[in-house]
């Protein structure tokens, strides 16, 4: 696992290699003359160090997907980012301020993408070495000869055979074919990778082996990588800290080892205690209620209808993501009194934002 | 390739069939290059001479050899079938292509257009075309018009497939690696589409010498021209049914019939050639 690398959560001890600021998303349309508000990811701040696999659970709808897709700037109307700032080390601005061309300079070579049921990145009616040329050709910038003798090097690293560059994408079996789209992303060597689920269609032993081997590609490009997915025991497995979304928002950040073993939040302590122990036979309970509607989130915490802990305070005010102990931050009264309102921040954005929606769709 | 084609050979039927007739007409329509008369030259031979060794297919009522009008007729019909086919391809394929991979105003646009075209009734469009342009009409013109009028169900049956391709996920990924739209859309998704394209060739090639013949018929073409249908015209014009000369009718229509069938039959298994459900139905009654 990443020992500490940056004391505390203060002045990390090199510059991360991501860092979101006040990250806002949203969704926005309009329908027979209605404007609609979808706030997907609201007021997100963390960042990546290098060398390190972030990782980010929460349930299905909670603004994982498209957390990840704004940051990778990949967003498209109507998710327009609202507010906020996103910032990679190797670029020298904000990703939101390049150019489309710039853009496609810097993906794929500097910031790859391993999508959402990557099964299906490859072409059905390609072969695998036209995916290569296709995708990863001009950002490497070598000869074909040359260019074909780095692929097969890097195939080898994943364990898979040069000859499954002749193959179509149907003749390879699941795994395989998760082994070729991690060896796409990972074949200009990028410097962070973002990775959606990219286990999630897998059967569990297989999943082991790709995850082990997304590690061992990690650690040997040294990248950093974005880890999404709901399932937390992948998270226990690969990644070094964990940041658990609910409705939009981080609710906790620790290492792994932290979170598993002392997680503040309540939704983050229910999401771990629901995960089965070998041993364990009590009864799991469900948490009562269903995440918030985004397009009409509850005030205040956007957990306190369903949260057991649920004080006052919860209904008016939104906990800030505070720092409780070093490198853990949680955004829940309940958890200590250290926690502090953020209305301040929350409101001081909201006068930046009535942007008519028309404005911010182009 | 050579593979595909021997195993649908051997395999389907339909295939064999439709190819043998195909090699047929077009064997006729070569050896036009053959004929010891020019196609527009008239009385060359005695008219009206029943089938015989001299004239296989006999002769017509303008002194023509029915034989050899027919391979001229054969291969200027089956030009005007590859003209309009390719042309309309074309335009299906850029139109659809583009529709269905930029969505939004572009789509509405194109598609609004591609709907135009679909209710236009073709055939009194065509006779008025012919009413205004009379003597400036030839083939060529003719292979455009008609190819300008019949992209627009393959249009939108390109566009619907590249609005399924469009939302796969090595769409999504091919735009994040930077590849650009013209790439994207000729690189990934034209493989994709092409095998739909080429079936839908083999019917729209069947329908553009459908609308030809009829137009001839009528004597709504240029009729100078030798193809099927101006044959049947002329045919027509000198009462080759009541005057008892039989062959001048009944060779070119039978070839043109043989001409339809095969195109037809190729068609068929070509779509389940593509389909693969059907492929492996067909493997496993191959086995059993």
């Amino acid at each position: 696992m990443g020992e500490p690398k940056a004391a505390g959560n203060g002045a990390p001890a090199e510059e991360p290699v991501l860092s979101v600021r006040n990250l806002r998303a949203y969704y926005q349309m309009r329908y027979f003359g209605i404007d609609r508000e979808v706030r997907a990811v609201d007021d997100i701040t963390l960042h990546v160090d290098r060398d390190e696999i972030y990782g980010i659970a929460g349930e299905s709808s909670c603004g994982k997907s498209s957390f990840i897709k704004t940051v990778a700037a990949a967003n498209r109307p109507p998710l327009n980012v609202v507010d906020g700032s996103v910032r990679f080390s190797f670029l020298d601005r904000d990703i939101f301020k390049l150019g489309e061309e710039e853009l496609s300079q810097v993906r794929w070579k500097h910031l790859s993408y391993i999508m959402q049921g990557s099964m299906n990145v490859l072409n059905p009616v390609r072969r695998v070495r036209s995916s290569f040329v296709d995708f990863a050709f001009r950002h490497i910038g070598k000869p074909e000869r040359a260019f074909f003798d780095e692929v097969a090097r890097h195939l080898e690293r994943l364990h898979l055979a040069p000859a499954v560059l002749d193959a179509y994408p149907h003749e390879l079996s699941g795994g395989m074919r998760q082994r070729v789209t991690i060896a796409l992303a990972t074949i200009c060597r990028p410097e962070f990778i973002i990775a959606d689920e990219p286990t999630t269609a897998l059967d569990v032993v297989v999943q082991k082996g790709v995850l082990t081997m997304i590690r061992e590609v990690q650690q040997e490009l040294g990248s950093s990588i974005l880890f999404v997915t709901h399932d937390l025991t992948v998270h226990a497995n690969i990644a070094d800290r964990l940041g658990i979304m609910y409705a939009g928002r981080l609710v906790e950040e620790a290492p792994t080892r932290e979170i598993f073993a002392n997680p503040l939040h309540p939704y983050t302590a229910h999401l771990i205690q629901s995960l089965p122990r070998i041993g364990d036979l009590s009864q799991k309970r469900a948490l009562p209620g269903a995440p918030p509607n985004l397009a009409d989130p509850p005030p205040g915490c956007r957990f306190h209808p369903r949260c057991p802990l649920a004080m006052p305070i919860c209904r008016r005010e939104t906990p800030a993501l505070s720092t409780l102990a070093p490198r853990h931050r949680v955004a829940c009264f309940a958890a200590s009194p250290a926690v502090a309102p953020s209305t301040e921040v929350g409101e001081a954005a909201r006068p930046a934002r009535p942007a008519p929606s028309l404005e911010a769709r182009q | 390739m050579l593979k595909i084609v021997r195993d649908l050979f051997r395999y389907n039927r339909e295939f064999a069939v439709g190819a043998i007739l195909a090699t047929l007409v077009l064997a006729m329509a070569v050896l036009s290059a053959f004929s010891p008369y020019a196609p527009n030259q008239i009385y060359v031979v005695p008219p009206d001479a029943p089938p015989s060794w001299a004239y296989p297919f006999g002769t017509s009522s303008r002194g023509q050899d029915v034989f050899w009008q027919l391979t001229f007729a054969l291969r200027n019909t089956l030009l005007f079938g590859f003209a309009v086919a390719i042309l309309s391809r074309i335009l299906s394929l850029v139109i659809g292509l583009v529709a269905g991979y930029r969505g939004g105003m572009t789509d509405r646009i194109l598609m609004s257009i591609n709907d135009t075209f679909i209710v236009i009734p073709l055939f009194p469009l065509l006779v008025l075309f012919y009413f205004v342009m009379r003597d400036g009409m030839n083939w060529v013109l003719l292979a455009l018009v008609i190819a300008c009028l019949g992209w627009a169900y393959d249009a939108r049956l390109i566009r619907s497939v590249m609005m399924s391709l469009k939302t796969r996920e090595f769409t999504r990924t091919s735009v994040f690696s930077g590849m650009r739209m013209h790439e994207i859309v000729v690189q990934e998704h034209l493989p994709y589409v092409l095998p739909i394209v080429f079936s839908t060739t083999l019917n729209n090639i069947n329908w553009s010498i459908g609308l030809e013949v009829t137009l001839s018929v009528l004597g709504f073409t240029d009729i100078n021209t030798p193809t099927v249908g101006t044959m049947i015209f002329w045919a027509n014009q000198h009462s080759a049914m009541v005057a008892g000369i039989w062959w001048w009718l009944a060779f070119p229509t039978a070839f043109i019939t043989l001409t339809f069938i095969a195109l037809f039959l190729l068609a068929v298994s070509m779509n389940e050639y593509i389909d693969p459900r059907s492929r492996l139905a067909r493997m496993g009654q191959g086995a059993g």
